[in-house]
């Protein structure tokens, strides 16, 4: 694929991987009124350990060693689910506070941009740096503005 | 209320770490094996704090309609997704689009959910965002 075309895929990819994120934050919610929040989470990553497991095939050829030359992989780079189970507790007790949901899913947002910002100008964990173009500044702060109408107007 | 803004706001960078951490994993492996390894970490740690605190299982836990068990398998493609998509586009771009779909996708469910008209606020969001996608479609990521 041409650099252009593989941009065009991943940006597409991006919108439909947000879509399933909130389907898949509905269904948890739904589980978490059932069992709480804990549970609700508990029971997302058991689930799709096994659903990862039966799709074994598409990735098991991936992890054989090859004699291409790789960069190793650094032991820290297993940790994203540490990370993302940790977020949950965080983010089910600051619900419980005064900023409520949509202050948490507000403050949630602002944390996970700044962030990405952040990772892009140093380049954070082993991803290639990126310096921040005009045209991605000017469609963020579209998004935001766009985001918080959403949020905000529909309370 | 001071903890519970700092609790919010770094549970968002955590959110960005995780994909960062995934996306590094996915560069050397693959998308799908990223995913599995983060829900084999999540599920590891959720079910020791689980043990250590308890009340892990409720009565009611399993008597919910099937479909609500099905947000783990959602969630691995959408890890194996994002872990992809953050080395091809970046963290900054990743991040704004998947917020976009998110937004887009959770007001679409609350429509066919609940069949509620959208608001005016609303419907100027979307326009808005939908703006923003086309702005972030127009240029090339950034190497």
């Amino acid at each position: 694929m041409s650099p252009r075309r593989i941009d065009l895929a991943a940006n597409l990819a991006a919108l439909a991987a947000g879509a399933l994120l909130s389907l898949m934050v509905h269904l948890n919610g739904e589980l978490a009124r059932q069992g709480g929040a804990l549970f609700s989470s508990w029971m997302a990553h058991g689930t799709g350990t096994v659903a990862a497991l039966l799709v074994i095939p598409l990735w098991w050829k991936a992890i054989q060693p090859s004699d291409a030359p790789r960069q190793a992989i650094p032991l820290w780079a297993y940790f994203g689910g540490f990370a993302g189970a940790v977020t949950v507790i965080m983010t089910s007790t600051a619900v419980n506070s005064s900023l409520a949901l949509s202050g948490t899913l507000a403050l949630g947002l602002a944390g996970q941009i700044v962030f990405s910002l952040a990772a892009d100008r140093w380049g954070l964990f082993g991803i290639a740096k990126r310096r921040l173009r005009l045209g991605d500044a000017v469609a963020l702060a579209l998004i935001i503005a766009g985001s918080a109408l959403v949020i905000w107007g529909s309370l | 209320m001071i903890e519970a803004v700092v609790l919010a706001f770094v549970a968002g960078g955590l959110v960005g770490v995780s994909r960062q951490l995934n996306g590094r994993l996915a560069v050397s492996t693959s998308a799908l094996f990223a995913s599995f390894c983060n829900h084999l970490v999540g599920f590891g740690l959720l079910t020791a704090i689980g043990l250590a605190i308890g009340g892990l299982l409720s009565d009611g836990a399993f008597s919910g309609p099937w479909h609500i068990y099905f947000g783990g398998p959602v969630g691995v493609v959408f890890v194996a997704l994002s872990s992809w998509i953050i080395g091809q586009i970046g963290a900054t771009r990743s991040t704004m689009l998947i917020i976009a779909g998110q937004v887009l996708g959770g007001v679409a469910l609350d429509w066919v959910l609940t069949g509620k008209p959208v608001s005016i606020a609303a419907l100027c969001g979307i326009i808005l965002i939908v703006a923003g996608v086309i702005v972030a479609q127009r240029q090339r990521s950034a190497g």
